[in-house]
């Protein structure tokens, strides 16, 4: 190697480095694939970082939730709830039309604190106003079974944050949220009223069977939607 | 020809002050990064992490070795005397001595006093030592090549001098000293029980007046002037509780906290730099205290530079790093905010625990800046949705008698009651007209409850400076608490309309409670 080829290195591979590290600049970071993914109100599905959004798609169990907000509409995240079902038209079974029955009006009406309705609110109000919105284009809105609801309990919230991910689920409160399961007997000092609603706590995650006159949260989730699809 | 083969001695010397140039010029280019956007610019060469320790123990290094050559020189000065001019090589290493000799000094100028000129001296001489090493490494490599290397390498002779052998321990014990023993004193001077000490930001307890003060520079923010500002301190304590008085200096009281705007194509979030977390024009003054049982350099270790410290999560938006404890140490940080937490007279008790996990959803990631966790109460900004292009407020006044009473540009109220305001309608919106500007800070309760609420805080700017009294139980109970002691160390940082680019100083300041 002689002192000219020298010359080139020793000058060129310090320079060319400078000019490249003034060149490269780094990419902004972007979000990571999830299974989460955020969808508007009319909806269409969002990216990560994205929103305004009305629901969340959960892609592992195809499952489509609400979303609280707090803007004071039907969907605000401190409205509270009593467990209750109205009367259905329909029968608690098919297998002969001569022993069905219709299915009656169960659980406790008008006591939780919403602005809502004219009167207390309870879980069917907020259903039946979910599903005259259509909400993300969907009508078909629930309360979750146990396990369903389940599915969004996030063991490793942040200090002193509900046990979902908040970041997908704003508005969440640590407290009871309803479910669809009922008929299990209460205990303790709620044996006396017989049986209750189940109910997860994303205080912890954990299941607890409480009265339906309870005003506790909700949060409805609707199958084979469009936009989970 | 080849170059004159030298002692272990010299290699030995050569060898730790070159290693330690190198690592000190590009740790030290790396925290110049904080306040100069230009070698940022060069991001991609420098290292990353927890440097400040690395930039210590290497500038303690090259002082030793200077020392070292020093006495070197006065020794064997009868020796051989050189001439004026003999060669080029002679002559460039002749130029870096007092490249060198102002590294050294301004360093050190900078570690126990501090001051923009010394920080601006010791930033070019340090470039100049990194020029000098291109040209005095690259003209030996020019002439001889390969046979440089190992002539800085392979010795002549085998005999380690006396001198040499001392070197590590001496290095040793003056590590000892500079990282354990080189921090401020505080002293928390004794108030009996049945003392009160309002927390209202006028300090007019004669207690103030009886505790020993003293004064930080600090340097590095965003605003200031030369970006840097003096912080006195004051500390008390009645036996249950602990108070930090602070007085700092900064020209403009600075409230207006990323107002929103409302123009042709509607609402805009006013910023510079908040896309990116890293806002320092439209935002409020801020105050953090970090409190740790260890007094480590960088913010007790927590300091991390770079834009991506930690290979497995996020990268930082804004390339400057992130603090996090990296031995699983809780470091307690308190977080007081001119317009967020001002009026709910609490500062935001925050703690730096492990980098977080990353979490989807998110887009900014705090690594170990976390929140302590709150039963509820809250400040909420006023938009359903932040874009950089525009966003939708949450809620608007309830009138335009109510909109013309709100600060616009000059000063006023910056946070404004949540119930106060209506939720946002289209149709309400219609009657607010372009031009008006609303405070994006809600309340929606008086203030936090619960674990983040434990540090009681008040501030009042009065005539260019800040004043901010401080509270907390000196035990709180909280796992994401630090009790408070003697010997507890403190860091603290004044923001200037920034968001993050704060104040810093080097050197720990240690709670010395009376005995």
């Amino acid at each position: 190697m002689n002192r000219w080829y020298r010359t080139f290195v020793v000058t060129g591979l310090p320079l060319a480095l400078g000019v490249a590290a003034f060149l490269t600049q780094p990419a902004a970071p972007g979000p990571q694939p999830y299974h989460l993914v955020k969808i508007d109100n009319r909806g269409a599905a969002l990216a990560p970082w994205s929103g305004p959004w009305s629901c969340v798609c959960d892609r592992n169990t195809g499952l489509l939730w609400e979303v609280k907000t707090d803007d004071e509409s039907i969907h605000d995240g401190l409205w509270t709830y009593s467990w209750y079902r109205e009367a259905e038209t329909g029968f608690t079974t098919v297998a002969t039309t001569s022993h069905a029955v219709p299915i009656p009006a169960t659980g406790s009406e008008n006591l939780g604190d919403c602005y809502f309705e004219p009167d207390r609110c309870d879980t069917a109000d907020l259903l039946r106003r979910t599903r005259a919105q259509q909400l993300c284009g969907e009508h078909h809105w629930r309360l979750p079974t146990a396990k369903e609801l389940h599915t969004l309990v996030y063991t490793d919230s942040k200090a002193g944050q509900p046990s979902i991910n908040t970041a997908f689920f704003p508005k969440t409160k640590r407290g009871d949220y309803w479910t669809a399961d009922f008929g299990k007997p209460l205990l303790g000092v709620y044996q006396h009223l017989g049986n209750g609603a189940e109910a997860i706590s994303f205080v912890g995650g954990q299941q607890v069977t409480i009265p339906h006159r309870n005003a506790a949260f909700v949060r409805l989730v609707a199958k084979n939607s469009k936009s989970c699809h | 020809m080849t170059p004159e083969r030298k002692s272990l001695n010299w290699i030995l010397l050569h060898s730790a002050a070159m290693l330690a140039v190198l690592c000190s010029l590009f740790t030290g280019l790396r925290i110049a990064t904080l306040q100069r956007p230009l070698v940022a610019e060069f991001e991609e060469l420098l290292p990353q992490g927890a440097l400040h320790p690395l930039h210590f123990f290497s500038a303690l290094t090259i002082s030793l070795c200077a020392l070292l050559y020093l006495i070197f020189r006065v020794r064997n000065a009868s020796l051989k005397k050189r001439p004026l001019w003999c060669g080029w090589h002679r002559a460039i290493i002749r130029a870096g001595y007092p490249l060198l000799a102002g590294s050294i000094a301004s360093g050190w100028l900078l570690f126990f006093i501090a001051g923009a000129s010394a920080r601006d001296i010791h930033f070019f001489c340090a470039l100049g030592m990194g020029l000098y090493l291109l040209v005095h490494g690259g003209f030996y490599l020019i002439r001889w090549g390969r046979s440089a290397l190992f002539h800085i390498v392979l010795p002549a002779r085998l005999h380690l001098g006396i001198t040499a052998l001392a070197a590590v321990p001496l290095l040793a014990i003056t590590w000892q000293l500079t990282s354990r023993q080189s921090h401020y004193p505080l002293e928390v001077a004794n108030i009996p029980l049945s003392d009160h000490v309002h927390i209202d930001g006028n300090a007019d307890e004669p207690q103030w007046q009886a505790a020993r003060a003293i004064t930080v520079y600090t340097d590095g923010g965003a605003n200031f002037d030369h970006g840097a500002t003096d912080v006195t301190l004051r500390a008390l304590s009645n036996g249950t509780e602990f108070f930090l008085l602070a007085r700092w200096r900064d020209r403009d009281k600075s409230l207006a906290h990323l107002p929103l705007l409302k123009t042709d194509n509607g609402w805009q979030v006013q910023q510079e730099g908040f896309h990116e977390f890293n806002e320092v024009r439209h935002y409020e003054d801020k105050f953090a205290v970090l409190l740790s049982p260890s007094c480590a350099f960088g913010a007790a270790g927590t300091a991390h530079l770079g834009r991506k410290p930690l290979s497995e999560k996020p990268a930082n938006w804004h390339g400057k790093g992130y603090h996090y404890s990296t031995d699983g140490q809780l470091h307690d940080l308190w977080h007081w905010k001119a317009v967020r937490t001002n009026d709910m007279y609490l500062a935001d008790d925050n703690f730096i625990g492990r980098a977080d996990r990353p979490r989807a959803g998110e887009r900014r990631y705090t690594a170990g800046y976390q929140q302590d966790g709150k039963e509820s109460g809250a400040y909420v900004m006023n938009w359903q949705w932040y874009r950089r292009d525009g966003i939708t407020p949450k809620r608007l006044p309830q009138s335009l008698e109510q909109l013309a009473a709100l600060p616009g540009t000059g000063q006023g109220p910056w946070v404004i009651p949540w119930f106060d305001y209506r939720p946002y309608t289209d149709t309400a919106d219609a009657d607010i007209p372009v031009g008006s500007v609303l405070p994006s800070v809600m309340y929606n309760s008086n203030r936090f409850e619960g674990d983040r609420a434990d540090v009681r805080a008040r501030a009042r700017w009065h005539q260019g400076y800040w004043t901010l009294e401080m509270a907390r139980s000196l035990v709180t109970g909280s796992s994401l608490d630090v009790p408070i002691g003697d010997g507890i160390c403190l860091w603290v940082s004044a923001f200037d309309r920034a968001q993050i680019a704060h104040t810093r100083h080097t050197r720990a300041i240690r709670l010395a409670f009376p005995q």
